[in-house]
Parts: C-alpha cells; sequence; structure tokens
C-alpha cells in the first residue's frame, strides 16, 4: 500500500515537475503536442534497454504532455489505457509491448484528430478543422509521389464558402482514408519483413499500427461491406494480436489479406475511375510505341527510350492497381489476368533495362496488345471512351519526357516527345478547344509550336538546342494555358448568366403565384367572405417554407448522389433533362391556355367548394393557398437545381433573391397598392424570357452532354472563327452541329406550339362566330 | 437592473469559459491563405550552391591529380600489382591516401548539395551521374546514362555513379575494380577492410569523369535561375528520403559489421551524409521561409525546427555512433523508421504550404 502511495506521489512529483514546461507549450498546436508524444515515446522505446529510467522520464514527459495539452480535448478513452500498458512494459522492460502500446497511442491520436475534423467540417467550422486537421499522416512520399493536399485545400474553401461542409467532409475523407490504408498496408509490409527479421520489437509495432489504422478504416469498412464482415475483419486484427507463434502470424496475416481483398476506403468517384481508366489505356498504349524505338532486334540501341517506355508500364500499372478492386468485382479472373500480364510486361521491360534476354520490340507489342484485349474485357463501357482529362494527364507526361531528354542533351529524342504530346493534342481536346474555348487555341499552338514575338515555342528551342532553363520557362507557360483550356473544355457558365436564368425563372413563377393568389383573394370581396383570406395567405407562406425545405432536401439528396460517386457533369445532364422537359411542357400549356386558365379554374372550381360547406373551411382555404403556390415553388426548385449543378449554390442564391424581390414588389403593387397591371402582358414578356432560358439550357445540356462523351462533337469550323467565346458562356451557344441542331429544335417545338395554338385559337372563334346563334357548339 | 445581474453573470461565466479553453483552441476564423504576391529571392541559394561545387571543383581535381599519379606508378610496372606494390609500396601508399583523402573531402562537399542537386529538375541528371544512379545490371529507373571508357580500351557499360565507382575501387570493395593482389597496407599479417589496391584505369577514368561531370554541373548551376518551384521541389523531393539513406547504413560495414555486402558507401558513414544533405535543405528552406512565413507564420517556424529537430536526431544517433555505440540491425531499423516519419511529417507540411501558396512541384 505503501509502495503504491509513494508511486502514485512520485509520479505526481513529476508530472508537477513537468508542468511548467508544458504550460509554457499550451500554446503549441495539437499536431505540436502530439509529435511531443510521439518522438518522446520512440525515445523511451530507445532507452528502454540501455537506460531504463531515461526511458521513464521520457515516458512520463509523453504522458504528461498528453494529459495536459491534448486529453482535455480529445477522444482519449482509447489512449489513456495505452500509456498504462506502455508503464507496464517499460517496468517489465518488455521492448515489443512497449512498442504495441507506442503505436495504439500513436494512431489513437490519429483517430481522434480525424474524428474531431470530420465533425467540425460537417458543421462548417473550418477554423476548428483547420486547427487538428495538422495532427494526421500522409502518404509516405518518394522521389517520385508527393503527399495530397486535398484536405487542406478543401478546409480552405470552405473557410471562403466556396465548397459545402459535405463537400469538405468528402475531400477530407478521400485524403486522410486513402492515407491510413496506404499506412495500413505498409504495416502489414513491414511486419512481413519483421517476422523475416526476427525483429520481436518491430514486428509488434507494425502489428499494432496496422491494428490503429484499421480502426479508423473501420466505419468505412462496415458501410462497405456491412456489420458481420466488419465482425470477422476486427477477429482478424484481433488473432494478428494474439498470434505467439510464426505459424498463428502466417494465417493471421492470410485471413486479413482475404477480408481486406478489394476494400477500398476511399473509394474513387466515378469521375476519377474514368480518368484513372484513361491514363491507363494510354500509358499502356505508348509502352510498345516507346520500346520499338529504343531496340533494334534484341539489342537496346536508345537507353531513354526503354526508360520512358518503364515509366509507361508503371503510370499504368499504378493506374490500374487504383482501379484493382472495382475490376474485381466485375471479373476477379479477369482481373488477375491482367495483373499477371502487367508483372510479364514488367519482366520484360527489367530484361531489356538490365540488357538480358532483351525481348524483340514484336513481343512487347503482342504482349501489350493482350493486356489491352484484357482491360477492354473487364472494363466497364464508360471507362473505355476517351475523356479529354486523361488527354491532358498524358499530354503531361509526355511534357515532363520532353524535359528529362533535354535535361540528358537528347534533343532528337526531346522532339520526339514534343511531337508525340502535341498529336494527342490535336486527336483528342483540340476538336473540343476549337469549339468550347477558340480563343485558346491559338495560344496553345505557339507555345508548342515556334512562338509568336516574345513568346518562344518549344518547337523552336528544341531545334535551337536552347538550354533546359528556357524550354523549362516555354513548358510553364504551356502549362498555365494547358490549365485554362481544360478548364474551359470542362464548360463553365458564366456566373453573372446563370444568376440571371434564376432571377428570370424566380420573377417568373413568383408572378404567377402571386396572380393566382390575387384572383382567388380579389373573389373573395364581400365583408363576410374577406376572413377567409386569412387561411390562405397562411397556406401561402407556409408554401413558402415548404419550398425552402425541399430545396434543402433536394440538395442533400444530390449531395448524397454525388457522394456515392455518380459524376456532377452526369447529373447535371440528368437534372438538365428533366428541368427542359418541364419547361417544354410549361411554355405548351401557357400557349394553349390549359396551363393558365385551366390552373385558375380549377383553383375557383375548389375555393367554391371550400367556401360553400362550413366544415374545415379554414383548413381546406389553407391548403388551396398552400398547393397554388407550393406547385410555382416546386417547379422553382428543380429549376434551380439544375443551374446550381451548372454554376454554384452561391451564384444561383444571388439570382433567386433578386427574383424574389422583384415577385415582392409585384405582390406589394398587386395587394396592397391594389393597382391594375398589364398581367397579360407581363405573363408573355416572361414567357418569351423563360423560352430564352430554354434555348440556352438545352445549349449547355448539350455541351455537358458532350463533355462527357455521351453525344459526340461535330465542329462546324468556320462558324467558331466568327462566334466570339462569350456567346457559349452566356446563351450555350457553340459551334457544333449537334448543339445548334438542338437548341433550333426546341426553339421550333415552342414556336411551334405557338403557331398551332394560334391556329386552333382562330379556329375555334371562327367556328364560333360562323355558327348560327341558339345553336349549341359540338365542341 | 436586476436583469442586468444575469446577464452579467452569464457573460463572465461564457468568458470565464473561453478563458478556460487550451491554448491551442482555434480562432473563429480560420486563416485563409492567399497566394504571396511577394517575389521570393532565392539568389542564396545559387551562391551556396557555386560556392559548393567550386570546392568539389578543388577536390575532384586532387583526386584526379591523385590517380594519374598512381596509374603512372602502374603503368611503369606494366600493370602487374605483384610488381608494383613489391618495388613502389611507399609512392604506391602515398598516392592511394591522398586520392582517398580527396575522396572523402569530394563526397561529403557533394551531399552538401545534394539536395539542391538531385531536387532542381534542370540539374537532377547530374545527381544521377554523380551520386545515384545504378548500373545497368542493377537496374531501376535511375540507370546511369554514360559508359566509361579505360584507358586500357575496355567500356564499363553503364556502370554505375561515380562517387560509388571510385569509392569502390579505392576501398576494395568490387574484386572487379580492383587489382588482383593482397596489399597488407599495415604489415600485420591480416588483410582488413579497406587494404586493397584500385585497378589503375577503373580508378583514373572514374576519377577523370567525375571532374569533368562536376565542371559540366558548374556550368548548368551558373545558368541556373532559382526560382520558388525549383526549392520546393527540393525539398519536397529529398526530405523524404530518408529511409533510404538509413536502409544503406543498416546494411553497411558501420551496422552489419563484417557481414556486411554493401560496396558503396563504406569509406563515410551514411548518418554523416544525411547530416550534409540536412544542411543544404535548410539553406534551401531559408530561401523560402520568408514566402511560407507570409501565408502561416506559426507553420514556418514549425517546418524550421523540424528540420533542426530531423538533423538533430541523425547527429546525435551519429555521435552516439562515434562514441562507439554498436546499434543492431533492429535499432537501425527503428531508427530509420522513426527519422523517416518525422522527414514525412515535414513533406506533408512542405506540400500543404505549396498547395496554399500555388506554387508547382515538380515531377
Amino acid at each position: 500500500m505503501i509502495r503504491r502511495l509513494s508511486a502514485a506521489v512520485l509520479a505526481a512529483l513529476v508530472v508537477l515537475s513537468l508542468l511548467p514546461g508544458l504550460a509554457g507549450a499550451q500554446g503549441a498546436s495539437p499536431a505540436s503536442s502530439a509529435e511531443q508524444v510521439r518522438a518522446a515515446l520512440v525515445q523511451a522505446q530507445l532507452d528502454l534497454a540501455r537506460n531504463p529510467a531515461a526511458a521513464q522520464a521520457a515516458l512520463d514527459h509523453a504522458r504528461a504532455t498528453f494529459d495536459v495539452q491534448l486529453a482535455p480535448q480529445l477522444e482519449a478513452a482509447q489512449i489513456t489505457p495505452a500509456f498504462a500498458q506502455a508503464q507496464q512494459a517499460l517496468e517489465a522492460g518488455s521492448a515489443a509491448e512497449f512498442a504495441a502500446a507506442r503505436a495504439q497511442i500513436w494512431t489513437g491520436m490519429l483517430a481522434a484528430s480525424y474524428a474531431k475534423t470530420e465533425a467540425a467540417l460537417a458543421q462548417g467550422d473550418a477554423a476548428t478543422a483547420q486547427a487538428w486537421l495538422p495532427l494526421r499522416e500522409f502518404r509516405h512520399a518518394t522521389r517520385f509521389s508527393r503527399p495530397d493536399a486535398d484536405a487542406t485545400k478543401a478546409v480552405v474553401a470552405l473557410a471562403r464558402a466556396e465548397i459545402t461542409p459535405e463537400q469538405a467532409v468528402l475531400a477530407l475523407r478521400a485524403d486522410l482514408l486513402d492515407t491510413y490504408q496506404a499506412r495500413q498496408t505498409e504495416a502489414l509490409h513491414d511486419l512481413q519483413i519483421a517476422e523475416g527479421q526476427s525483429f520481436g520489437s518491430r514486428r509488434a509495432e507494425a502489428v499494432g499500427l496496422s491494428v490503429g489504422y484499421f480502426a479508423i478504416l473501420a466505419p468505412a469498412y462496415a458501410e462497405q461491406r456491412g456489420q458481420p464482415a466488419l465482425t470477422e475483419a476486427e477477429q482478424a486484427f484481433a488473432a494478428l494480436q494474439r498470434a505467439a507463434t510464426p505459424e498463428a502470424s502466417t494465417a493471421a496475416q492470410a485471413h486479413i489479406e482475404q477480408v481486406l481483398q478489394g476494400f477500398r476506403a476511399a473509394p474513387l468517384g466515378a469521375a476519377e475511375q474514368e480518368r484513372r481508366a484513361g491514363q491507363m489505356l494510354r500509358f499502356l498504349s505508348l509502352v510498345p510505341v516507346e520500346y520499338s524505338r529504343g531496340v533494334s532486334g534484341q539489342n537496346v540501341t536508345k537507353d531513354l527510350e526503354i526508360r520512358e517506355a518503364v515509366t509507361f508500364r508503371d503510370g499504368a500499372a499504378a493506374a490500374f492497381n487504383d482501379l484493382r478492386t472495382l475490376l474485381d468485382e466485375r471479373d476477379p479472373a479477369l482481373a488477375k489476368q491482367a495483373a499477371q500480364s502487367f508483372a510479364t510486361l514488367e519482366q520484360m521491360l527489367t530484361n531489356a533495362s538490365q540488357r538480358t534476354n532483351v525481348p524483340a520490340a514484336g513481343q512487347v507489342q503482342q504482349a501489350t496488345d493482350n493486356l489491352l484485349a484484357t482491360l477492354g474485357q473487364v472494363m466497364p463501357d464508360a471507362w473505355q471512351q476517351r475523356s479529354s482529362a486523361g488527354d491532358f494527364d498524358v499530354i503531361d507526361a509526355m511534357l515532363d519526357q520532353m524535359q528529362a531528354a533535354v535535361a540528358a542533351g537528347q534533343y532528337d529524342l526531346a522532339e520526339s516527345a514534343r511531337l508525340e504530346a502535341y498529336a494527342i493534342l490535336e486527336s483528342g481536346p483540340e476538336a473540343k478547344l476549337v469549339v468550347f474555348a477558340p480563343q485558346m487555341k491559338a495560344p496553345i499552338e505557339q507555345l508548342f509550336w515556334f512562338g509568336d514575338g516574345d513568346t518562344k515555342g518549344l518547337a523552336g528551342l528544341i531545334e535551337a538546342t536552347a538550354p533546359a532553363s528556357e524550354i523549362a520557362a516555354a513548358r510553364t507557360a504551356l502549362n498555365a494555358q494547358l490549365a485554362e483550356a481544360k478548364v474551359a473544355i470542362g464548360g463553365q457558365n458564366a456566373p453573372v448568366a446563370v444568376a440571371t436564368n434564376a432571377a428570370i425563372i424566380v420573377f417568373r413563377e413568383g408572378l404567377e403565384a402571386v396572380l393566382i393568389l390575387a384572383s382567388l383573394m380579389g373573389s373573395l370581396k364581400s365583408a363576410e367572405m374577406r376572413r377567409y383570406r386569412t387561411p390562405m395567405w397562411v397556406g401561402a407562406a407556409a408554401a413558402l417554407g415548404f419550398s425552402a425545405l425541399t430545396w434543402l432536401m433536394s440538395r442533400s439528396i444530390l449531395n448524397a448522389l454525388l457522394a456515392f460517386g455518380i459524376n456532377a457533369e452526369v447529373l447535371e445532364v440528368y437534372v438538365s433533362l428533366l428541368a427542359i422537359g418541364v419547361l417544354l411542357l410549361i411554355t405548351n400549356w401557357f400557349f394553349h391556355q390549359v396551363y393558365w386558365t385551366g390552373w385558375m379554374a380549377s383553383f375557383h372550381q375548389q375555393k367554391k367548394r371550400l367556401t360553400g360547406g362550413e366544415a374545415s373551411k379554414w383548413l381546406g382555404l389553407a391548403l388551396l393557398g398552400f398547393s397554388s403556390i407550393y406547385r410555382e415553388g416546386f417547379e422553382t426548385v428543380l429549376f434551380m437545381q439544375a443551374l446550381v449543378l451548372e454554376s454554384t449554390t452561391a451564384v444561383v442564391l444571388g439570382g433567386v433573391a433578386v427574383g424574389l424581390l422583384a415577385t415582392l414588389a409585384i405582390g406589394i403593387v398587386v395587394f396592397f397598392v391594389q393597382a391594375k397591371l398589364p398581367h397579360k402582358k407581363m405573363l408573355i414578356v416572361t414567357g418569351i424570357m423563360i423560352c430564352a432560358v430554354l434555348v440556352q439550357m438545352v445549349g449547355k445540356t448539350v455541351h455537358v452532354t458532350q463533355v462527357i462523351g455521351w453525344l459526340p462533337t461535330h465542329p462546324i469550323r468556320w462558324l467558331a472563327d466568327l462566334l466570339p467565346y462569350w456567346t457559349g458562356m452566356w446563351f450555350g451557344l457553340y459551334a457544333t452541329w449537334e448543339g445548334l441542331l438542338m437548341q433550333f429544335a426546341s426553339a421550333a417545338f415552342v414556336i411551334g406550339s405557338y403557331v398551332l395554338a394560334e391556329r386552333q385559337k382562330h379556329k375555334k372563334i371562327e367556328t364560333a362566330v360562323a355558327q348560327p346563334r341558339g345553336v349549341p357548339s359540338k365542341a | 437592473m436586476r436583469r442586468l445581474l444575469p446577464l452579467t453573470l452569464f457573460s463572465a461565466v461564457l468568458l470565464n469559459a473561453c478563458a478556460a479553453q487550451p491554448a491551442a483552441a482555434p480562432t473563429a476564423a480560420p486563416s485563409v491563405p492567399a497566394a504571396s504576391s511577394t517575389t521570393t529571392d532565392l539568389s542564396s541559394l545559387k551562391t551556396y550552391l557555386l560556392a559548393n561545387i567550386g570546392e568539389l571543383k578543388t577536390s575532384s581535381a586532387q583526386l584526379v591529380a591523385a590517380s594519374n599519379q598512381y596509374y603512372d606508378l602502374a603503368k611503369a610496372s606494366g600493370f602487374d600489382y605483384d610488381d608494383l606494390w613489391s618495388s613502389e609500396q611507399q609512392a604506391v601508399l602515398n598516392a592511394v591516401e591522398v586520392g582517398r583523402a580527396a575522396w572523402m573531402q569530394a563526397s561529403p562537399g557533394y551531399e552538401q548539395i545534394e539536395g539542391l542537386v538531385a531536387g532542381v529538375p534542370s540539374l537532377a541528371e547530374y545527381d544521377v551521374i554523380l551520386d545515384a544512379g545504378t548500373s545497368a545490371a542493377e537496374g531501376g529507373d535511375g540507370v546511369v546514362p554514360f559508359d566509361l571508357s579505360l584507358a586500357d580500351g575496355r567500356t564499363l557499360q553503364k556502370p554505375g555513379n561515380l562517387f560509388g565507382i571510385s569509392e569502390r575501387a579505392l576501398w576494395g570493395t568490387d574484386p572487379e575494380l580492383t587489382a588482383p593482389i593482397q596489399a597488407d597496407f599495415n604489415r600485420n599479417g591480416t588483410i582488413e577492410f579497406g587494404e586493397a589496391l584500385p585497378e589503375a584505369n577503373v580508378l583514373l577514368s572514374s576519377a577523370t569523369a567525375l571532374d569533368r561531370y562536376v565542371g559540366e554541373l558548374q556550368t548548368a548551376a551558373q545558368a541556373w535561375q532559382p526560382n520558388e518551384s525549383d526549392a520546393f521541389t527540393a525539398l519536397v523531393v529529398m526530405v523524404p528520403t530518408m529511409n533510404e539513406y538509413f536502409d544503406s547504413w543498416k546494411n553497411s560495414r558501420f551496422v552489419a559489421g563484417e557481414a556486411s555486402t554493401q560496396r558503396d558507401f563504406v569509406a563515410i558513414s551514411r548518418l554523416a551524409d544525411i547530416q550534409d544533405i540536412l544542411s543544404g535543405l535548410e539553406v534551401v528552406y531559408d530561401g523560402v521561409s520568408p514566402l511560407v512565413a507570409s501565408v502561416d507564420s506559426v507553420q514556418s517556424q514549425q517546418i524550421d525546427q523540424d528540420l533542426t529537430s530531423l538533423k538533430t536526431f541523425v547527429a546525435d544517433v551519429h555521435a552516439k555512433e562515434q562514441a562507439g555505440q554498436q546499434f543492431t540491425a533492429e535499432d537501425a531499423d527503428l531508427l530509420g523508421s522513426e527519422a523517416q516519419n518525422r522527414a514525412t511529417a515535414i513533406t506533408g507540411q512542405l506540400s500543404q504550404v505549396a498547395a496554399a501558396l500555388d506554387v508547382e512541384i515538380q515531377e
């Protein structure tokens, strides 16, 4: 008892002695504090065998730092017991147990920080997220790969209100879950190495880390595979922790490999899948091209070409690994066959690099063709369509090769790589560039070729064997142009155009709502009936609230669909098609007067029925007010979703605000000033404006459909030279046959509907005039 | 007044609660970095690089002189190394010792600029040639781009980097680059590590090529215009290479002892190399730190501190090694893993800052 008390007093004294220092460090960031804990624990591990007193001091420092600086702000339930385990391990002199506890403490802090950051982002609290996000790990960087900054960028974007909290959370998950899964894979790999070398404490650390990382990934695992699968996976990891013999450890690792097979914690979105697939196919197709230039028969003639072939194979293999899970789901046998073909190709290229059994160019071509055929069988159709994003990636890779060749003084090879990059531009994105961003075509071509004035082009510089620095400068300028072109081809609307469209739609729908209400209210004129106006006002107000609620719900549904991996452009096409369908229907009804007179008659009939009886009058009239306004609100929300997908929520809401203000002004004039407005003329004018919005929406939808490859792009080159760039951004006018024909068809539909309606009206009048009085019409 | 009292109390409680928050709690408004428009003066990087290459050139020229001297001696004895060793022992020892001393001067000199040379795309090829490239036999994507022509007419096809070849020849770790005799330097009856004579053709050709490429590097460095992208790329490329160095340390004779089969990095502990590389990277970071501080001064200090801490960590291990502490392979593994974790954390921070500054990290 006394011993225990003494130990407790001693521990308290140690903590107290550390407090001044810790207090001084209270301004430290969570990441900095966690780093202190981690470093102190490593020091304790290093000192454990040779200097237990120093190890104890280091552990005490880690514990005190955690208790004072982190525990009050974190979920510490998983971490605190690990400190006790570390203390026991230290007292027992067990380096392995200490290493396991150390791994548990570290991954516990990572998990707690991740949870805290995610919760903060979900609540839109960028400040808290910014404070905690740095307490994280990164993918181990190499000479050839860089850590991502996606989560950091997302937090900054949230702080600037450029993205929603949901989008920020998705970016965080994609970045961190991907990182921790990569670290888990490394930990399991390190475990095998440690076991191979009989490193006991390294093994224990690797096991602890792999278990800790899996705890972070567990919610994603359960979400994808269900709770029973998660329980099995956790049991597999628990078995690994318990494994006391090499056989038990091997069995547990095999089980873990099996349960993790095909799991990807941060699944690639549809767009990223297509992009990676595009890279894989293009990179693979370049392998035999490069290889054939580097060999003559079975002799290597140009090493650089072989190295380029290796680089392209590696790039394709990296993309394949990212897609492997999805391919396994489609056809595991074919996916395995593709993996084996990748390995075969790698071996062939390695042989060439080492100049042993150098395969002939035809053999590499055959192996690549076989691999491409296998991939063609297993990949979904959408992945096999050529995308602009993939083209730009390959152009980038080819320009990298060009610079590498320049650095090696091999200007002929640099020219060859430059030409390949240009050929990819010409055969892919160029056609879209001509149509969607014609003003960017000339600067890009100049930078690829011989420049213009002071601007130097790559072809000219390579021809003149210019220094690498000059070529790098031209490349940087070209990169900037290509980045702009990529965005332009992707299709962005002018924000003012989107806001104007939003304002027109809101004003038009609002005007209809005001007129319906005014008409209904106007028919409740008598002193006895006026009291029934109140429930209608209440219903109308409720409809406005429900419209707002519908907006929020539809945003959530769309965000959920995006999170589910549906491509934003694909979603935009679907929602836009729906909106276009409704717009066509409305304009048709409008011209045939079904819309207006039919609805008005229906509302008046309902009103009559309700005011005729005594029962539930109040509720019935409230419902009438609600339904007459909510119908307009629902339509408006639908159109606004299409616009949000074209631009941003803020831009659309700006337009909505303007439209609402205009509607409010009309409402005040109608209801309070009770002025007589030219209702019919106003409806006609706004109807024409809606038709213009329809034609613009059709143009934009065709454009997006072309961007995602669902519609072909046939440019009208002579028109592309005449049409200014802004006509696309403002009016959805692009010089493609598909776009213009569809816009023409939609305009023809609207005008045709109008002409038909007018003809029917005239016919009706003529019939009425020709009919003698007293004879009932047949119609 | 009564109404004011609860309000005042509530405010006081609220203020107290705020004050009780840990100091690390975030401020209400997150800091939103904006791409800095300030132009960073990176001329100090070029000055540092050129000064070090100047010293390296002096050392490589000394190595060529010693190799020439040794070659002349070998040639005079008709490349009969038994005869050479028996007839010119002292002159041979002198030439080898001078050559080794020059190499020991040149290699750390290069390590101090390797971070820049390897990290700057326009100079990176020289790192492959001088210090990092593999041989064709080893393969991989870092095979050296040159063949080595020897004075006797032979050609070594893509033999690996020049510091490596000259080191193997000078310290006799590769029989193919070493004279086929046993030379007991200290005449104690035992052939110990380093007691071997270089193959004169290989030594002279590798030293001459080393000196020539250092000259080319000097010219390329003079043409180099440092920019922010180069500086960040150098840091992000080179800081996370710690595990490569610790791995080669673990496999070297400094840890594995006589059981080591590693032929390179035998003369100088890789721990010394790491410190030299980090010294160079500290200079690079000093160049861009004002830019980092312009968007986040705390982050800037943190990176600076972490770099220093990493270097101190390695220096501490090196000091223990020099004091005679024998590290086990498992120790080396843990130390390498720790160094790599620290390096990855630094690289992560640098990448986030580069993204915030919109500075391109080059491939």
